[in-house]
């Protein structure tokens, strides 16, 4: 079944080419909803145990897949997010064909990022979720791509090749016979190596996080993509960073993380002030989507780097739904591209001609700065709560981001929504069909684990208990 | 009383794959005067596969001739494996692009197959002496396709190919005297015996010749400060000849520098340390370069370079797993070499290769091509799930196990600067464009063939790399790589 989940997207990506050009999108999108109704079914019988067998036994490097709370949570939501962007492309590119193969190509990496647990195997679906990245902005970019996309490989490549030099002086200097996870948890590295060793990982975290200083790719990624919002939602998926560094340096630098937890929260912090910062001068919808989330993720990173249950709870749900309803904007913002032929935050008077578009981008909004009762809540309230346990501080200077966060996103509202609808403008449509199930669902989701969070907090409690005792009783 | 005669220990079986390759050769160079150039080439590829049905015959027989001068172990026949795929597809390709290069003369297949009986010579070799006659027959085979096609750009690069070439073999000869005058012996087991306890009359000696003939090596393999002939040979050569001389005779140096410092002279000291250098300079100088170029063709020289680099990573390792490593990663690199001058060979109009800006939209004119071209360079720049990544992987493994951490640092960030040139061309193929192509039209079926081996060979191999990699790695035959 768990080969099934992570596997299925591929073929149907690879198939979709073999199908006739007209069926390919309903192909596409009955692959994706096979993969979603995979998980959610996962998600019924508790979740999907480990599954180990040897794929390279010289080298040591197994094929290890597991599926537990947490990498069931964020596998949903992509499975989610995916047939959202699967519907959204279908609808929004003509001869969408290669875009659909693309995104479910994408898919299978990111579910196998979240199922890996093999450190090898974990580099090579971490790099194979680039491949579809690159190829996406590559055939849909706009006139400037050519430079983010090698902004973006190489800030990328550069993190992933630390990490794998790390990976190989892991095993070398722990003794583990294998890769697998249990394995290098079994053989630790002790002492000022394991240091070296995390930094190495770190690198390739910290651009896929991403953190200051090393998150200038992104912008540029967002930017240059489709105006549709399709390579967007991928792209908001793709930040696995966090991920990576609970499941792995968590058990696996224990002590590394400990020492540079200052350095780390602090510099999560500024990278959620320092976003929401530039985020308020951005006049182009998807910059400021960018920036809007740069500055979560580094609300997410300080929840991961402060070593604190609730924070890190509260960061993987942040996670997790910031990619339902960050996805959702990004979609919102093609729409209103669709409709006024513009991404500018300068519009003017959108909302009297298209109000249930904006009335539920306003909605998508409020859950992204963290109104209470929306998704969004939840993680940014856990992580603040956690952190200041450990930093009160720093948790006083990233909660000013939230606040921030109010600012530009109602601003950038106000002068596109709102206002006075300049004369002479084209006229907007309002919704129409399946743009009310592309903006709606994701809105329903928000709101129902804004209100209802139970469900979601259990799958990630009892993983991040397991995953803190290791880390002994001093947090 | 009359001395005993003593009958050299000739025995047939392990000679075979090599002298069916030489008999092929001179198949080749008399047929040639009554048949048209195609029917040559085919008997050249039947000798080919013959040559690689004998190997696979010889698998796991450890045989050896001439008292160990020449050793059919599983080390031989897996480079030499990998150089019959090399030639087989410079030969596949040579159907379609030898009469647009003017090579097409039968004189093409037969130097073809003498440059591979020396290539088979070195890396069955059990002494410096064989290896030596079939580095020459291989270097003197391969100056004269160079320069086989009479046009000037090919003379001038068949030119600095000799002039460098005959320096290094120079130096190479010298190194082995030297040798020889320190151990008083030629063979790989002789030599190994001699500096295994370091008890040999004159360290120095040892040591001069130990590096003279690494920098003999060094300008085979196109090491840095010795690669400076490469992109102008690549460059200006015929594209089928560039796939030949980039794929088997590097696989074919290598297999010398394998047998000769991972066997013989891996207790000679300080080769490794000025190895280690040049592998950080090469590293460097190959990856930068290749930043700034237009010409595909030059680029893909210029990768060249800088994949000896990664593929000497493997050399400073232990031979126990710098040994396979290094075989998987030549297979590797053999198959998404060949292939991405393949499909060069089957776009391009003129010999000249075509720019990188070109390339812009290939993907909507010749979609297999582009997706193949791209699936190469994917390999060549180590992503994953192509084989170009383990083959990476088991390089940087190699050296950081045997202590190299900051040459492995180096080699990755190389590595950040290999993927944006490789992936310009890539991703520049799947840009919409409208200007009309400049590229050939048509589809070329051998070509093809031969293309299609190389993409799906680094797809199977990237993503069970067990199937070659396992054949190899039993640690056993590497301990043996001197020959016993």
């Amino acid at each position: 079944m768990i080969h099934f989940f992570i596997f299925l997207p591929v073929l149907a990506s690879l198939l979709i080419f073999l199908v006739p050009v007209r069926w390919r999108e309903e192909f596409a999108g009955a692959a994706a909803g096979l993969t979603l109704a995979g998980g959610l079914w996962s998600w019924s019988v508790g979740g999907l145990s480990a599954y180990r067998i040897d794929w390279i036994p010289a080298l040591g490097v197994t094929y290890s897949v597991q599926m537990d709370g947490v990498s069931l949570l964020l596998g949903i939501v992509t499975a989610f997010m995916t047939l959202i962007a699967v519907i959204y492309a279908g609808k929004r590119i003509p001869n969408p064909g290669t875009m659909l193969s693309l995104i479910l190509m994408m898919e299978t990496g990111l579910l196998g990022i979240y199922a890996a647990r093999d450190l090898v195997l974990f580099y090579v679906f971490f790099e194979d979720a680039l491949i579809p990245a690159l190829l996406m902005l590559a055939i849909y970019g706009k006139t400037h791509r050519m430079a983010a996309l090698i902004k973006f490989a190489a800030y990328t490549l550069f993190g992933s090749l630390l990490m794998l030099i790390s990976i190989i002086a892991l095993k070398y200097y722990g003794g583990s016979p294998t890769f697998a996870l249990s394995d290098l948890q079994a053989n630790p590295v002790t002492g000022p190596v394991q240091t070296w060793l995390f930094l190495g990982f770190l690198a390739a975290m910290a651009v896929k996080l991403p953190l200051f200083p090393l998150h200038a790719w992104l912008p540029d990624f967002h930017a240059q993509n489709h105006d549709s919002g399709v390579a967007d939602v991928m792209g908001t998926l793709y930040k696995v960073g966090a991920y990576g560094l609970f499941r792995f340096s968590v058990v696996l630098f224990p002590d590394a993380m400990l020492e540079l937890r200052p350095i780390l929260m602090g510099l999560a912090a500024f990278t959620a002030l320092y976003a929401a910062w530039i985020a308020f001068s951005q006049s182009d919808w998807k910059r400021l989507l960018a920036y809007a989330g740069l500055s979560h993720m580094g609300l997410v990173g300080l929840g991961i780097f402060s070593l604190n249950e609730t924070a890190m709870i509260g960061g993987l749900f942040l996670l997790a739904f910031q990619n339902v309803y960050t996805g959702a904007l990004f979609l919102a913002a093609g729409m209103l591209q669709e409709r006024v032929g513009s991404l500018s935050t300068k519009v003017g008077g959108v909302m009297t001609q298209a109000g249930v578009l904006s009335g539920m981008t306003m909605t998508l909004w409020f859950a992204s700065i963290a109104v209470p009762g929306l998704a969004g809540f939840i993680g940014e309230f856990s992580i603040l709560l956690g952190a200041y346990q450990i930093s009160p501080w720093l948790a006083f200077l990233a909660g000013l981001s939230t606040i921030a966060a109010a600012a530009y996103a109602l601003t950038a509202y106000q002068t596109t929504y709102w206002q006075v609808r300049p004369a002479g403008a084209v006229l907007v449509h309002d919704l129409r069909d399946l743009d009310w199930l592309i903006l709606g669902a994701p809105l329903a989701v928000a709101i129902f684990f804004g209100v209802y969070s139970g469900p979601a907090l259990a799958l990630v409690q009892p993983v991040v208990r397991a995953w803190m005792s290791g880390l002994g009783g001093g947090l | 009383m009359n001395p005993a005669l003593v009958f050299p220990d000739v025995s047939l079986a392990p000679l075979l794959p090599i002298l069916i390759t030489l008999l092929g050769a001179i198949a080749a160079t008399l047929l040639g005067f009554y048949l048209p150039r195609r029917a040559v080439t085919l008997v050249s590829m039947v000798a080919l596969v013959l040559s690689g049905i004998s190997m696979a015959s010889l698998w796991n027989r450890g045989l050896s001739a001439f008292s160990g001068s020449l050793q059919a172990d599983n080390v031989a026949l897996s480079l030499g494996l990998i150089i019959l795929i090399g030639s087989l597809m410079t030969l596949l390709v040579s159907f379609d692009s030898a009469v647009r290069a003017h090579l097409s003369f039968p004189e093409f297949d037969a130097l073809l197959l003498y440059a591979v009986t020396g290539t088979l010579i070195i890396a069955f070799s059990g002494d410096l002496v064989t290896m030596l006659i079939g580095l020459e027959v291989m270097s003197l085979s391969g100056y004269v396709i160079a320069t086989l096609q009479g046009s000037r750009r090919s003379e001038e690069a068949g030119m600095k190919y000799f002039l460098l070439g005959a320096v290094g073999s120079a130096i190479l000869i010298y190194g082995i005297a030297l040798v020889y005058g320190a151990t008083g012996t030629l063979s790989y087991v002789g030599i190994r015996d001699a500096t295994s306890g370091l008890q040999v009359q004159n360290v120095g000696l040892l040591v001069v010749g130990a590096l003279m003939l690494l920098c003999g090596f060094g300008f085979k393999v196109a090491l840095a400060p010795f690669h400076q002939w490469t992109p102008d040979l690549y460059g200006g050569a015929p594209t089928t000849v560039g796939l030949f001389l980039s794929t088997v005779v590097k696989v074919a140096a290598f297999a010398g520098m394998l047998r000769v410092f991972g066997g013989a002279m891996q207790n000679v000291p300080a080769w490794a340390s000025v190895l280690q250098v040049l592998i950080a300079a090469t590293l460097v100088i190959g990856n930068l370069a290749a930043l700034f170029q237009t010409n595909f063709k030059r680029l893909m020289a210029y990768s060249a370079v800088a994949h000896t680099g990664f593929l000497a990573l493997a050399l400073l390792g232990n031979p126990a797993t710098g040994g396979p490593a290094l075989t998987y990663y030549l297979l590797v690199y053999t198959l998404m070499t060949a292939a991405a001058f393949a499909v060069l060979g089957a776009l391009q109009r003129s010999e000249e290769g075509f720019s990188i800006d070109d390339m812009r939209g290939l993907f909507y004119r010749h979609p297999a091509y582009a997706v193949a071209l791209a699936v190469c360079l994917g390999s060549l720049a180590g992503l994953p799930p192509f084989a170009g990544f383990m083959g990476k992987y088991l390089a940087f493994q190699a050296a950081f196990q045997a202590g190299y951490v900051g040459l492995t640092v180096i080699a990755a960030m190389g590595s950040v600067a290999a993927l944006i040139y490789y992936l310009r061309p890539a991703m520049l193929m799947f840009m919409p464009d409208r200007t009309p192509a400049r590229e050939f039209p048509g589809e070329r079926t051998p070509t093809t063939a031969a293309i299609a081996l190389g993409v799906v060979g680094v797809t199977v191999l990237g993503v069970l790399p067990n199937v070659a990699y396992g054949l190899v790695a039993n640690p056993a035959i590497w301990t043996i790589l001197a020959g016993r």
